[in-house]
């Protein structure tokens, strides 16, 4: 078996998945929120810090971009991250391995490409142990809590982008939002002998739908710039077949920047904008500005690729949550072409009132095109 | 190339395991909602409730009480020994039969509980009639529980003399085999402490006009067993029930005719036993009879049928981690400590009044300790009942107390029922409301 008919598997393998495993990474930071945005990039658009995104086919970020894609091309990214959280003092490690985006896409006329995949939306895989004493008949006990839960909301894309004008590029893309969480709650108690441990599961399921329309436009045949919006309905979620909540997703728009310094070089920027704040339900939401830098060095084959990004998480007691990120990355390309090999490895470090996290992220990303 | 691709796709599977729960920072980085309890006392929850006497007769009972305790209680066991033979058949396939001649009789009883503080512990054994049974009362069998005294056993006594080594079968330390101790009287009486202590064997050596055989009674005979002590004078005896009854070995020897043997005019020695054909016990005062009240214990064995109201929302939205019966008592049990007894709760499994089929899984009971002399509110646990009942609520939700073991005792413990509003019996219930999945 080829390499190529290998990635290929690979990919078939991924896409079958059900949404749900198809997590971010995580954060605890979005436990008292909806969740922990994800990140709609590829391995190498992350290891730009992002600053790639816009510019980059299998990112689904912007829809516009797929109309640089010349034959049908299935990318994923996967990332395990190591993630230690000192929280008010309390410390503790955590990992996790994720399958964050896959995008599809191929041209059906010569200026309009297909695309579609799955990327995470919200994540929502967390578990906190809360250890406390009550006072129950007249007895100081002690309990311990256990709250879990384990699934991500996915976004399900199906993009269409057309080439208007040599140097204009139109996409347009329908989400759904889509996904579940299996949820367990459990207290148990010191005194075993009295007290019965007591236990909650249930499988929260979400919906919602969603728009995005984005340009790209070539100033110069060096200088690209791209814009993109993107509006969502409310995100339903649903135990047992009945609503238990509805809540607003953002209004996102965000523009890039960038430029080939010559055929071996590539520097990119790009903002993006979140009205986190309009979750009205959520005491504590923010909304939320990125950004983003980085660039890509050496031949296309296998080129070095480094990034710096900053910016703000939505949800967070007090002030602002912010996050920093440094990544860097290799690219490879094989069998003349029809497949590169992407890796990285990420360092973010999140700040907010009363919690701290760094992670550090170890990405792989595959793209074949049979 | 394909082989570095394999080299990362291990490295990713590899690394594909999760550690997501940490300790949580609450409130600002946990969930927004907790995990309420709740704890309620459901004061009104258990109505409709009524005692039942007659489950379980002194005379089925696993244990006969003796006791005698001044102004509390005096309770006699009494049991009839099966019939003897008076002659035997000396060849097989003749009629012909001789008489026997007794020579002595091995008598033991098992004492299965006592109370270890009772000292000048005396047991006595009187003659009664072989015609008692069931309707025999304390009052008719008075005359014979006063009359001359068959026989009488030191127990104090004993299990202060020194201990009587069998050294065929202990070792050269004189360490006693099967944990079981003897001791033994100039009088014939013989005490052995078996498992651990918790059972007493006595054998009293009667002899002939203790023990009669009278032909025109069928060897049959009738004991009756009264205690002494300076306090604390209450034991028990094991019964048929129980598995460990009286048992009576009557050894004796015949002389074989000449005309039937080819051993003319030997002697042969045999032996038979005697096992209760009905064995039981009278006290005085006996259980006064039921009230309003809820009755547990007693003789015949009463016991309490309580129907519990289970609100709706202690089915469906709760999960329950503690229930707890209350119960008042109406006074203290009286009696010795040794006679401390414990109540269970069983569900039933259809609410079909006194009749009422009791459920056989252990698991759903509840019980408790009567302490004698304690006027304290009794407290049973019936967490996994509760439990039960609200996830499934097909049961019935009911359940009967009872006395265990049943009529062994005289002692009876009474509660206030539903019919005293400050007393009645209530339900403490601590649960957990349910957790609010989905939202932020």
């Amino acid at each position: 078996m080829n390499t190529a008919r290998v990635g290929v598997l690979a990919a078939v393998l991924l896409a079958a998945q059900p949404p749900n495993r198809l997590s971010a990474q995580d954060s605890q930071f979005g436990i008292r929120g909806l969740g922990t945005p994800g990140k709609l990039e590829s391995v190498r658009a992350r290891t730009t810090g992002g600053a790639f995104a816009p510019f980059d086919a299998f990112s689904p970020l912007t829809d516009a971009i797929l109309a640089d894609v010349r034959r049908m091309s299935a990318s994923f990214t996967s990332g395990t991250s190591w993630r230690s959280v000192d929280a008010s003092g309390v410390q503790s490690t955590l990992r996790g391995t994720r399958f964050p985006a896959m995008v599809i896409a191929g041209p059906v006329t010569r200026r309009i490409v297909v695309g579609g995949g799955f990327s995470t939306y919200l994540d929502r895989s967390f578990g906190v142990v809360i250890h406390d004493t009550i006072d129950l008949r007249g007895v100081q006990q002690p309990i311990t809590d256990a709250i879990t839960s384990d699934g991500a909301i996915a976004d399900l894309r199906i993009a269409v982008a057309a080439r208007l004008h040599r140097r204009l590029a139109l996409g347009l893309g329908l989400h759904r939002i889509t996904g579940s969480t299996r949820v367990n709650a459990t207290r148990s108690f010191a005194d075993t002998a009295n007290y019965r441990t007591t236990t909650a599961r249930d499988e929260v399921a979400y919906g919602a739908t969603g728009g995005s329309a984005s340009l790209l436009f070539d100033v110069t045949s060096d200088l690209r710039v791209a814009g993109w919006f993107r509006t969502d309905t409310r995100l339903r979620a649903d135990v047992g077949g009945h609503t238990v909540a509805e809540n607003d997703l953002p209004l996102t728009y965000g523009t890039g920047l960038q430029w080939r310094a010559g055929a071996q070089a590539s520097v990119a920027g790009s903002l993006t904008w979140r009205n986190w704040g309009s979750v009205q339900s959520i005491a504590n939401a923010h909304d939320t500005f990125n950004w983003s830098v980085g660039a890509e060095i050496g031949s296309p084959a296998s080129p070095f690729r480094f990034g710096l990004r900053g910016g703000q998480l939505p949800f967070g007691v007090g002030k602002t949550p912010t996050e920093v990120g440094y990544s860097a990355g290799l690219g490879r390309q094989f069998s003349g072409g029809r497949g590169r090999l992407d890796i990285g490895l990420e360092r973010l470090q999140r700040s907010g009132t009363g919690l701290n996290e760094r992670v550090w992220t170890f990405l792989l990303g595959l793209t074949v095109r049979p | 190339m394909t082989r570095q691709l394999a080299f990362l796709f291990l490295l990713a599977a590899a690394a594909c395991t999760e550690q997501v729960t940490a300790p949580g920072s609450c409130p600002n980085f946990c969930p927004t909602d907790s995990i309420a309890i709740r704890d309620t006392i459901f004061a009104t929850i258990i109505d409709r409730d009524s005692s039942f006497r007659g489950y379980v007769p002194s005379y089925g009972a696993e244990a006969m009480p003796v006791a005698d305790l001044p102004g509390i209680v005096d309770s006699r066991a009494f049991f009839v020994l099966s019939k003897a033979a008076t002659r035997v058949t000396v060849k097989t396939g003749d009629t012909t039969t001789t008489p026997i001649i007794p020579d002595s009789v091995r008598f033991r009883l098992s004492i299965v509980r006592r109370d270890t503080l009772a000292t000048n512990l005396r047991i006595r054994l009187y003659h009664v009639p072989i015609t008692a049974d069931s309707t025999s009362t304390f009052a008719s069998l008075d005359a014979a529980f006063n009359g001359p005294v068959v026989d009488s056993m030191n127990v104090s006594a004993l299990l202060g003399s020194p201990a009587f080594i069998d050294t065929v079968t202990a070792d050269s330390l004189e360490r006693r085999f099967y944990g079981d101790t003897t001791y033994r009287d100039g009088g014939g009486h013989i005490l052995v402490v078996r498992d651990s202590g918790r059972i007493l064997d006595l054998y009293f050596h009667l002899d002939t006009l203790q023990a009669p055989v009278v032909e025109a009674d069928s060897g049959q005979l009738g004991f009756g067993v009264r205690v002494a002590a300076d306090s604390l004078a209450s034991i028990a005896l094991s019964t048929n029930e129980a598995g460990r009854p009286p048992f009576l070995q009557r050894f004796f020897h015949h002389t074989i005719p000449d005309t039937v043997s080819t051993q003319p005019d030997s002697v042969v020695f045999g032996n038979q036993t005697q096992a209760p054909i009905f064995d039981s016990f009278v006290f005085d005062p006996p259980s006064p009879a039921l009230d309003s009240n809820l009755a547990v214990g007693g003789v015949p064995a009463a016991r309490a049928l309580l129907r519990v109201a289970m609100p709706a929302f202690l089915h469906d939205s709760i999960d329950v981690v503690r229930a707890t019966l209350i119960l008042v008592p109406v006074s203290a049990v009286q009696g010795a400590p040794i006679d401390s007894f414990r109540i269970l709760a069983r569900p039933v499994l259809a609410d079909l009044g006194a009749k009422s089929p009791l459920s056989t899984n252990s698991t759903l009971y509840g019980s408790r300790v009567i302490h004698i002399g304690a006027s304290d509110t009794v407290n049973i646990e019936l967490t996994n009942l509760v439990r039960a009942w609200s996830l499934d609520t097909t049961m019935a939700t009911a359940f009967i107390l009872g006395q265990v073991p049943e009529a062994t005792s005289y002692t009876e413990i009474r509660f206030y029922s539903s019919r005293a509003p400050a007393f009645r019996p209530g339900l403490h219930v601590t649960y957990v409301k349910r957790f609010r999945f989905g939202v932020p």
